[in-house]
Order: structure tokens, then sequence, then C-alpha cells
């Protein structure tokens, strides 16, 4: 592994100048996109427990929007390309072959982002203003499938974006080819083949969204076609929206994987591991998309009970790096002295924010893995499907595993990104630690919420139902999950004034140690194969084919590739013609978005 | 950040993560006991789906 031969002195800024200033922008971009999340997430949390609300329940649809696609599009994947631009460079220990490359991507990246945010944003204004022939307003949540229509901009958005990560990945490749030619016969190095092996899982895998999109979804927004087949776009939606969730967590693995056993005073015990989960993920993340469309008509229950098969295998990685991981920890607490068979936990390094985030998010990651098994059997999903449970899933996950893992990250990157030393660490420490008990409150107020049958994605959970509540009481859940929201929100304005103090902190020398220690079993120790990325590949595509030709023939057979008739879709009601009710009101002033969000 | 501390060198012969397949054992048994509980509270707590919704 990279990184051995350089001392503690030897700074990636130093090294790599132009290189610590291309993730430092990614990194800027991450943040911001962190901060206007985290105001719309505290913004949620209030308003759905009617404790502040501060915008009409419409509007909070634009607020949920925001916060879905600023926090799990932006916020992940910039930090995500900064991260492997840093990991790439480092563990090659070469500038790309054309910075050209770099920079297009990464403005790519940043214009699509500027666009899809004018567009969402536009959903506060009082009479938006009519952009290339329809009103600004992109509503549709993060899961922007029809019959939920954007702006035509908001798509172009996320098309530049998307096309920004794909040449993102073309650059690293490029590298590594290069890398290869000055080095024949050597062992791709482990953090290089883990951006290699995500890159290949997220090509695979956006080729969906992007066809949803560009075929389907934009042609319709701009009124080029009339109409759409709702459940094709929706697979083609989930074909992505499944491995997408890997595509954020990849990121947080390879900190686990990196760092934390170098910060656990250990090294990691298997690279041969390590390769063989990151292979996993290429092969299974892709054909179990299904598995969000158990409560979909139009699919076939056996095609959604094999996507369940395919789901429980991807257990495997997780499972194979808790037990690496957790070994690497354990490996670097025995060598600083800890004893027994739990006694060694206490010896590990918990003052150090980097170290205590990490294992934090990797013990609400354990816990996630409990409500991710439930989310994946058909039977118990359709407990959950609709309700609070799933967010409650996703913030443990998404929210807390991979958001957690970054800010700690952060801690140990920023000083080798700036050549300043970390200011506040003991509130970084505090500044973890906040946010997984925020997390503690808000999720368990979300799974026992779900539990009952609160809905998600609405403004008015409570609207004309009464729970049945076996412990505590509705107004208990409302509470801690506002409560858990808040303290969310003041941790990210921690971590975000952290990072800005230490930005301008350029008086002081860091105290950070950036080695990498080889691994205990090295790649010497696994077979070649694992380096032959065009054998998994191939077998990736394989199993792609077989879990979704037959579905989507079916589909399209059916439906046809632009739907039947789209008059469904936007969905009309004539007032004048229905005696008006109190529900009907509610139900309308929340617009379609929220009765179809609901059935989604 | 991290000062290391290190007091002894393992190397890989010498290794055993004992500690690691501790906690893997209480994961797991966190997780039957999650599964009984739901299969509790979901299953048995609650009655046969109705034939007929009035």
């Amino acid at each position: 592994m990279s990184g051995t031969e350089y001392t503690a002195s030897d700074l990636f800024v130093e090294r790599f100048p132009d290189q610590a200033r291309i993730v430092r922008i990614a990194f800027t971009n991450a943040f911001v996109a962190l901060g206007v999340g985290a105001l719309f997430g505290v913004l949620q949390a209030l308003h759905r427990t009617e404790i502040l609300r501060i915008v009409e329940s419409p509007t909070y649809y634009t607020i949920l929007t925001g916060h879905g696609v600023f926090l799990v599009i932006s916020f992940t994947i910039f930090f995500l390309v900064g991260l492997y631009q840093w990991a790439v460079t480092d563990s090659l220990g070469r500038r790309p072959v054309d910075m050209r490359v770099t920079w297009t991507w990464l403005g790519l990246m940043s214009v699509g982002t500027l666009i899809a945010a004018i567009a969402i944003l536009a959903g506060f204004l009082d009479d938006p203003p009519d952009v290339l022939g329809s009103e600004l307003s992109a509503d549709v949540l993060f899961t922007f499938y029809a019959p939920l229509q954007a702006h035509p901009l908001f798509y172009v958005g996320l098309v530049l974006f998307v096309v920004g990560t794909w040449l993102a990945g073309f650059d690293w490749f490029r590298s590594w080819w290069a890398w290869k030619s000055d080095n024949p016969g050597e062992r791709i190095p482990l953090p290089t083949f883990m951006v290699l092996t995500t890159m290949i899982m997220w090509y695979i895998s956006s080729i969906g969204v992007a066809t949803a999109i560009l075929a389907f979804i934009l042609p319709w927004s701009l009124g080029i076609t009339e109409s759409l087949n709702p459940t094709l776009t929706r697979t083609l939606f989930w074909y992505f929206g499944h491995p997408v969730v890997y595509f954020w967590l990849l990121p947080a693995y390879l900190l686990w994987y990196i760092v934390l056993p170098h910060l656990s005073g250990g090294r990691l015990f298997s690279d041969p591991l390590a390769r063989v989960v990151f292979i996993l993920f290429i092969l299974l993340s892709t054909p179990v998309g299904i598995h969000h469309q158990y409560l979909d008509p139009g699919i076939s229950e056996g095609f959604k009970f094999i996507v369940m098969t395919n789901t429980m295998f991807l257990l495997l990685p997780s499972l194979l790096t808790a037990f690496t991981v957790v070994a690497s920890m354990e490996h670097g607490a025995r060598q600083r002295g800890g004893e027994g068979t739990f006694g060694w936990l206490t010896a590990l390094p918990w003052r150090d924010p980097a170290f205590t985030g990490m294992a934090l998010a990797g013990l609400v990651f354990a816990f996630g893995g409990f409500t991710g098994i439930v989310n994946a059997g058909m039977n118990i999903n359709y407990l959950v499907h609709n309700a609070l449970w799933v967010p409650g899933h996703i913030h443990t996950q998404v929210g807390t595993a991979v958001a957690l893992t970054f800010m700690a990250g952060t801690y140990w990157l920023l000083p080798q990104l700036t050549g300043n030393r970390l200011v506040g660490r003991s509130v970084a420490l505090f500044q973890v630690v906040l946010w997984f008990v925020g997390i503690i409150f808000m999720t368990n107020s979300m799974y026992r919420g779900g539990l009952i049958g609160m809905p998600r994605r609405t403004a008015e959970p409570q609207y004309a139902f009464d729970y049945e509540i076996g412990v505590g009481s509705v107004t208990e859940l409302d509470v801690q999950l506002a409560l858990g929201g808040t303290l969310l929100f003041i941790s990210t304005l921690l971590f975000l004034a952290i990072v800005l103090l230490t930005l301008f902190n350029n008086d002081s020398e860091p105290i950070v140690d950036g080695t990498i220690p080889p691994a205990l079993s090295g790649p010497e120790d696994s077979p070649r194969i694992l380096d032959d990325l065009r054998v998994w590949v191939a077998i990736a595509l394989v199993l792609v084919i077989f879990a979704y030709a037959f579905p989507l023939a079916n589909i399209v057979s059916r439906g046809g590739l632009f739907g039947p008739d789209i008059s469904p879709f936007p969905v009309v009601t004539d007032l004048a013609s229905h005696p008006v009710t109190v529900d009907a009101v509610l139900t309308l002033q929340h617009g379609v978005a929220t009765a179809t969000a609901l059935i989604t | 950040m991290t000062d290391g501390n290190v007091t002894r060198e393992i190397d890989h012969d010498e290794y055993d993560p004992v500690g690691t397949l501790a906690l893997i054992v209480l994961y797991f048994v966190i997780l039957l006991l999650m599964w009984g509980f739901t299969y509790f509270i979901e299953f048995l707590g609650n009655d046969p789906t109705p034939m007929l919704l009035a």
C-alpha cells in the first residue's frame, strides 16, 4: 500500500498542491450542500411535528426535495469525488494524465448542481418565472420518477452532474492505465482498486437513470413526447436507485478499510478480503433494484422474489466488512496494550474525533443492517414500505454510516489538504458524539413511528389518523424526532464551523500522521484474478441481464415504451363537480405531489 | 491526529481476533432477539388478516 514511503511531514498538499486544490473545491461543494440540506432537514423535523412551521405545507415538498437532492446527490457524491481524487493520487503517487479532464468533470458536476438547485429552490417563490416555456419547479423528491414532473432544467442539471461523475471515473482509470504502464506486473494499490471498482459499479448502474431521463422523462418534461410508461421509468430509476446507495457507502468503506485501522494504531487485517468485498459490490449491487418495487403493480411476484434473494446476498460484503474492519481495530487496540475479550475496546483512541466518528458510524451501520433486512424481505417490507420506518433506515445508513464517516474522515484529511492544524479537536469529538446521540433519538422515533403506521413523505402525518401505540405516545415520538433533528442540525453547524476555521488556521503546523501502514495480509496473498477487472465486469453484466431482461421486456410488452396512456398523470381533480370536504381540501392543498408520493 | 502509542508489534501469525469474534457473536444474538421481537409484535400480537373489509 502506498503512503509508507512518506513521513508525516510530507503532507499531501505539499506533494500534490494542485490535487489538494481539486479535493478542497470538491469538499467545499459537498459541505455547502450539507449545510443547506441540513437546514432543510431540521425544518422538516419541526414542521412534521408541528413544533415550528415557517413554510406552508405545500412548500414542504420543496424542502423535502432539496433535503434529498442536496444531501444524497450533492453532498455525498462531491465528497466521493474529492476523496477518490485524493485516494488515486496518493496511492498511485502521480497526478492525472491531463488536468484539463479533471477540471472539466469538476466543472460539469458543479454547473449541473447549480442548475438543478435553481430549479428546486424556485419552489420557494410565490410566482416562479417561466423558463423554456414552463414554470420553474422541481418538487419531485429525490425519487424523481413519473408521475411527478419537474421543470426540464432539473433533469438537465442531473444529467450534467452524472456525466461529470462518468468523466471523473475515466480520469481515474486513465491515471491507473498510465501507472500500470510504468509499473508492469504490480498489483493495483488497494485505494485505487476501491476507486476503480466503485466506478465500474457506478457505470453499470447509472446507465439506468440516464436512460430513464434522456429517453423518457426529459422529452416528456419538454413536451416532446406526450406520455411515458411509469412502471418502466420507475424500474429504470430503481435499477440505479439501489446501487447509488453503495455509491454513497463505498467511500465510507474506503475510509474504514484504509484510514480506520491506522487511526486504531494497527494495520488492515486483510487486503484480499477488502478486494473481494468491492468486487462483490460490482456483482451484486445492481440486480436488486426491484426490491424497492415490492408494492408496485405491473411486476410479477416471481421477479420480486428473485430480487429478494439477490438482495439477501448483499449481506455478505457487509458482514465481511464488519469482520475485517473490526479485526483491524482490534489489532490496533492490542498493539496499544489492549487485553481481554472486550477489554481491548478501551484501548482504542476514543479521544480522537476522526476515530470515534468512524467507529460510531460503523456501530450505527450495524444496527441499520437489521432494518435493511426488514426492508429487503418481501413480506415484512409490506408493513413498513410507505412508513416513517424507511426514512429511519436511510438516516441510519446514509445519514450516519456515510455522513458521519465523511465528517470524521474530514478531520483526518483536512490538515493534509490545507497544511493547517485542525481547530477545536475536543469540539470535533463533541460534534461526532452529538451526531450519534441525535441520530439515536431521531431514528428511534422514525422506526417506532413507522411500525405504528406513520407515513413518510408528508407534512401532515397526524392528519385524521389515530395511532395505536404500545409504549409511549405520539407526542413523545414527535418530541424525539424534533430533538434528534435539532441535535443533528447543531452538529452539522459545529462541523462546518470547525472546517471553516481550519481553512483559515494557516499560521499553525498540522499534527497529523498521514502514513498508511501495509495490511497484515497484503495483496500478495490474494489471487491475481481479483485485479482482472474485465472478468468482474463481464460477470456483472450477465447478472444484470438475468435480473432485468425479463421484467423489462414484460413491462414494455404490456405498457409500451411510451406508455399506453398518460391520462392519469398528472391527476386533475375538478373541485367544482365534487362536494368539498375538509379531507379533500387538505389533500388538494398538499397537491398531487403528496398523494402520489405517498403511494410510491 | 493519532499518536499511535504502539506498545508492541503484533504480526499476522500471532494475531488472533477473538474480540472481533465475540462482538460478531453478540451482534448475531441481538439480531436473533430482534427477529423474535418482530415476529412477536407483527404476527403473534395481531389477529389474522380479515376476510372482508367493512
